[in-house]
């Protein structure tokens, strides 16, 4: 029988992606302003986090930017026990931490983003956080650290 | 549109390294025994069909060099890419191919070999301007959703976990099935490592190495070839928006999953599920999730899924046995396992499902599930359409 073998194989790739005129804007803004830019929907009103030139549902261009706040709701949240490659970095991020699905004010979309917080007992849905943002920005989501919980706000449970 | 139906299913040995083969001999493993199965031989195959997550293994154009093993060479072949759905895409395109009047015997094949790879590396190739700022991966997405749909429906780890048992307990009962832990319990599953709340490691799927076929073939064709097929009632697919926060309570809605289960069973002339179906394959990568498709595909009331399973209904005795295969909980081989719920719905219907067959089982349902909640949905009858 002939013995079997495997060939191990790693290698570093890098890519150069396009953005669009939508990814373009919000990018400026965000790393130039610290303002967030979503399209609005001439059709359903919906504001979209990330912007993209289509409304999904209606099938309708969208043109509008709207701002959108750095604070918002949890919608969904859990906290992570083991390692996940972080793709910024290509290594594990340090576990324990936590994660959200974040509806930002103004938006109709979540934002899926890390929790300053990783214990449960301190996370609920409906929590308001805000945005915590790196001193030195390169254009990117990664450019907020992650979400604070705002402590002195009325908690938003309307959805 | 012509009727068609499967006349034929193979997979391997599911396991989490199948170091004894390469990936085409993996896939010549299963389109061999679905062959035999059938009882035709590869010069019968008109087109082949593929899914296989490519990035998980590192390596392109799969459909070149598995072409051989799949019998595909100098016959038209197809692959089809939409993420977890995948097997199950795969699956409706070769029923497209045989209904339309295109083909008459047509194969399926799906396959990934994951200990080949880094299955994260692949999940971490998304949306390069959005998703990829943030180390989710499938169980932290999974867990988001999860928090919703616990929140709102109130069902208890303990009810997720049982879901997790009678998935493992099933797939004792399967020789093909990968996770073989058929003495695990409730305290088990709870016990075990919480990779991210509220999920534990035996609340998750597994990484598989495996592949799976089936074999279309239209109206005559079938009746020639073989005594009992499982004849296509329906095949429909949805897929949904393009990133993970732009779905409002993904689990707790699943209009994906809702509007093709609605559709499926309209042409299929089902009206009560929980009733008409004998047997289901749903594609449940996580113990929630089962519950929440079982409200999506109409099987109980919303919120009353934790009694569903609390009652036994959907074990491998109950009203309606749910994943009596093991499910992907016990196997997933991600390009194949879509694959594996049409052919198992099949193996059912056709009366070859061995030690987990069920007694009498005329009418099938097989669901895929994908990133960011697609789906397909594929109803199989032992009874041509009239």
């Amino acid at each position: 029988m002939t013995d079997l073998l495997h060939i191990p194989h790693a290698m570093t790739l890098s890519w150069r992606y396009g953005t669009s005129w939508y990814f373009a804007e919000f990018i400026r803004a965000l790393r130039d302003e610290r303002r967030l830019l979503g399209l609005r929907c001439p059709v359903c009103r919906r504001v979209y986090l990330p912007p993209r030139p289509v409304c999904g549902n209606c099938c309708a261009e969208m043109r509008e930017w709207v701002e959108v706040k750095n604070s918002g709701t949890v919608r969904a949240f859990t906290i992570v026990h083991i390692p996940i490659i972080d793709p910024t970095t290509g290594e594990p991020r340090p576990a324990p931490y936590g994660m959200a699905l974040i509806q930002l004010d103004g938006a109709d979309t979540t934002l899926n983003h890390y929790l300053a917080g990783n214990d449960p007992s301190e996370l609920r849905i409906g929590m308001r956080v805000r945005a915590v943002w790196r001193e030195e920005r390169r254009g990117a989501l990664s450019d907020i650290v992650h979400f604070v919980a705002m402590n002195n706000e009325q908690s938003d449970n309307e959805h | 549109m012509r009727r068609v139906a499967i006349i034929g299913t193979g997979q391997t040995k599911h396991g989490k390294a199948r170091d004894d083969v390469n990936q085409a001999e993996l896939a010549r493993e299963a389109t061999t025994r679905a062959l035999a199965d059938a009882g035709i031989n590869r010069r019968d195959v008109d087109a082949v069909v593929l899914s296989n997550m490519e990035l998980f293994e590192g390596r392109a154009l799969p459909e070149m060099w598995v072409g051989e093993g799949a019998g595909g060479y100098l016959k038209p072949v197809t692959k089809i890419a939409t993420g977890g759905t995948s097997g199950t895409s795969a699956c409706i395109a070769g029923y497209h191919q045989c209904a339309s009047g295109l083909f008459d015997v047509v194969l399926v094949i799906g396959w990934e070999k994951h200990s080949e790879g880094a299955t994260q590396t692949g999940m971490a190739l998304t949306d390069p301007l959005w998703d990829r700022n943030v180390a989710s991966g499938a169980v932290g997405n999974f867990a988001l959703s999860i928090s919703q749909y616990v929140a709102e429906r109130g069902v208890t780890p303990q009810q997720a976990a049982k879901v997790a048992v009678k998935a493992r307990r099933n797939a004792a009962k399967n020789p093909y099935a990968h996770l073989q832990i058929g003495d695990i319990t409730v305290e088990k599953v709870l016990e075990s490592r919480m990779l991210a709340d509220p999920v534990h490691r035996l609340d998750m799927c597994p990484q598989s190495d495996g592949a799976c076929a089936v074999i279309y073939a239209a109206e005559d064709r079938a009746k020639k070839i073989c005594q009992r097929p499982a004849w296509v009632r329906a095949a429909v697919t949805r897929h949904d928006q393009p990133y993970i926060g732009d779905l409002d309570r993904r689990l707790v809605t699943m209009r994906t999953l809702r509007d093709a289960a609605r559709e499926a069973y309209e042409r299929a002339g089902i009206t009560e599920p929980l009733k008409e179906l004998d047997v289901a394959e749903i594609y449940e990568p996580v113990s929630y999730a089962e519950l929440a498709w079982y409200e999506a595909l109409g099987f109980c009331a919303e919120g009353d899924a934790g009694r569903l399973i609390d009652d036994g209904v959907t074990e491998i005795e109950g009203e309606l046995p749910v994943n009596p295969s093991g499910g992907v909980l016990s196997t997933n081989p991600v390009g194949a396992s879509g694959v594996i719920r049409v052919a198992e719905a099949a193996m059912q219907v056709m009366g070859r499902a061995g030690d987990h067959q069920i007694p009498g089982a005329r009418l099938a349902l097989a669901t895929g599930y994908g990133v960011y909640a697609w789906s397909d949905v594929i109803i199989l009858s032992a009874d041509e359409a009239e």
